[in-house]
């Protein structure tokens, strides 16, 4: 029987390393546990609470990526017997791993990662050997499939404890795909997902997602922040619904779920991909009770001047309650919330710039 | 045999070593394929899926870029010194 649970874990992917803080589960005072893979970047941490392992992707800079675990949260780290590789003969090369999802509960040794160029990887042995997804790799529409500014990146997975052979990916600038068969077989989801630069502002696929947000006890709700919109589908992906309502923007990059309330959902807008910063130059998160709609301006505690740009898997909340909210800046600041986003506190302010923030409990 | 000076991070895969030795290979490739049986990973970080060498990646043969010659195909012979560097990128 698992013990119970009494940390919290941070995770923080950066340009320059992952960094572990940790916390009791007030979450007032944070430990810096570690600094690893120093110089290396790190666009995505993850921790497998079914096995104890943390998993990062890494880019050793000229020499490419890869992702590597460590069973004792970083100290020393394993590189896979057989990375996340495209088969020889389709031209392509994994430039970055966006990406590290655990599979569900009955499945210990699963893991997927999403990577650029756009593809789906599974393991089953816990990150030693990885299998590319084929009817990704060979999808029928593929040759059209175009890049957003970060790259065509697979940035998004679904997975879904009561429908385990359903999993749900979104890809920039291709949209969401659903599969109900593991992985055999993909269907774009991008009914109502608006697009600017298509004569066609609704095509079957081409939308440019940029987060996906879920909370796994719910898994047919799933917020979404794009390029052009904040939306919610209540029918995993059959029908999407624009929520951006009163927000200062529709244009941003992450997007996070509350643990507790499972219509509360949080964003952090910039002005449009125009200047991507910033509403004002003074950051915020915005939060909606309903599922999108009435959204609520949080911002107590942070800085009036604040140009923060926090990139798409840069914000993320914890499994306590009241909920923890937290987000890392380009500039290097880590900020977090014990309070659902109502009051927040610095935790870290000269990181290297951060790409990626997770949170679980240990 | 062909001595492989190595730079940066690829001696974290060596415990620091900056040379080591292969004892013959027929051409780059095969060279990069014995190193990663003695080193796990130095494959993955010289070649990409298509197991051509690093787009960012430069391997001299006696002080020949190896993309002037044959690039991973570039033929070897005892006594040949290599060199893998990263190209100079940045600032």
């Amino acid at each position: 029987m698992a013990g119970r649970r009494n940390k919290v874990l941070l995770l923080v992917g950066t340009k320059k390393g992952g960094f572990v803080f940790t916390s009791d589960t007030s979450r007032k005072k944070w430990k810096l546990e570690g600094h690893s893979n120093q110089g290396k970047e790190i666009p995505r941490m993850t921790y497998d609470g079914r096995s104890g392992t943390l998993m990062a992707a890494l880019t050793y800079g000229h020499w490419g990526p890869n992702v590597v675990r460590s069973k004792d949260l970083g100290k020393t780290w394993k590189e896979p017997k057989t990375p996340p590789k495209f088969p020889k003969g389709s031209g392509l090369s994994v430039e970055r791993i966006w990406q590290i999802e655990p599979g569900l509960g009955d499945e210990p040794g699963v893991v997927y990662a999403g990577v650029a160029p756009a593809c789906l990887f599974r393991s089953e042995d816990g990150g030693e050997h990885w299998t590319i997804n084929e009817a990704m790799l060979n999808h029928k529409t593929r040759k059209k499939w175009q890049p957003g500014a970060g790259g065509m990146c697979l940035h998004s997975i679904v997975l879904d404890e009561r429908r385990p052979k359903r999993i749900l990916i979104a890809i920039s600038a291709v949209g969401v795909m659903r599969s109900e068969d593991e992985g055999e077989t993909w269907k774009f989801q991008n009914k109502n997902l608006f697009v600017d630069y298509q004569p066609n502002h609704y095509p079957e696929y081409g939308q440019c997602v940029h987060r996906l947000a879920h909370n796994p006890e719910a898994p047919d709700t799933i917020f979404m922040q794009s390029h052009f919109g904040v939306y919610r589908t209540d029918d995993a992906a059959e029908n999407w619904i624009d929520v951006r309502d009163n927000l200062p923007s529709r244009f941003g990059f992450p997007a996070a779920v509350d643990a507790n309330e499972r219509k509360r959902f949080y964003v952090a807008p910039l002005e449009g991909d125009f200047s991507r910063i910033p509403p004002g130059g003074h950051f915020a998160v915005w939060a909606s009770d309903k599922g999108g709609g009435d959204w609520v301006k949080l911002d107590r505690g942070l800085p009036e001047v604040s140009y923060y740009t926090v990139l798409r898997d840069a914000m993320t909340t914890d499994k306590e309650d009241p909920c923890g909210v937290y987000f890392g800046t380009e500039t290097g600041q880590l900020w977090g919330s014990r309070n659902q986003g109502n009051d927040w506190e610095r935790i870290s302010d000269a990181l290297p710039p951060v790409l990626s923030v997770s949170a679980y409990q240990m | 045999m062909i001595r492989v000076h190595l730079t940066g991070q690829l001696r974290d895969l060596t415990d620091g070593a900056a040379q080591v030795e292969v004892d013959s290979a027929e051409d780059l490739k095969g060279m990069v394929a014995k190193l990663d049986s003695r080193f796990p990973g130095m494959g993955q970080r010289i070649m990409d899926d298509q197991e051509k060498i690093r787009q960012h990646v430069n391997v001299f043969v006696n002080s020949e870029n190896s993309r002037e010659l044959q690039k991973e195909k570039t033929k070897l012979k005892d006594n040949d010194v290599v060199h893998i560097l990263p190209a100079v990128s940045g600032g």
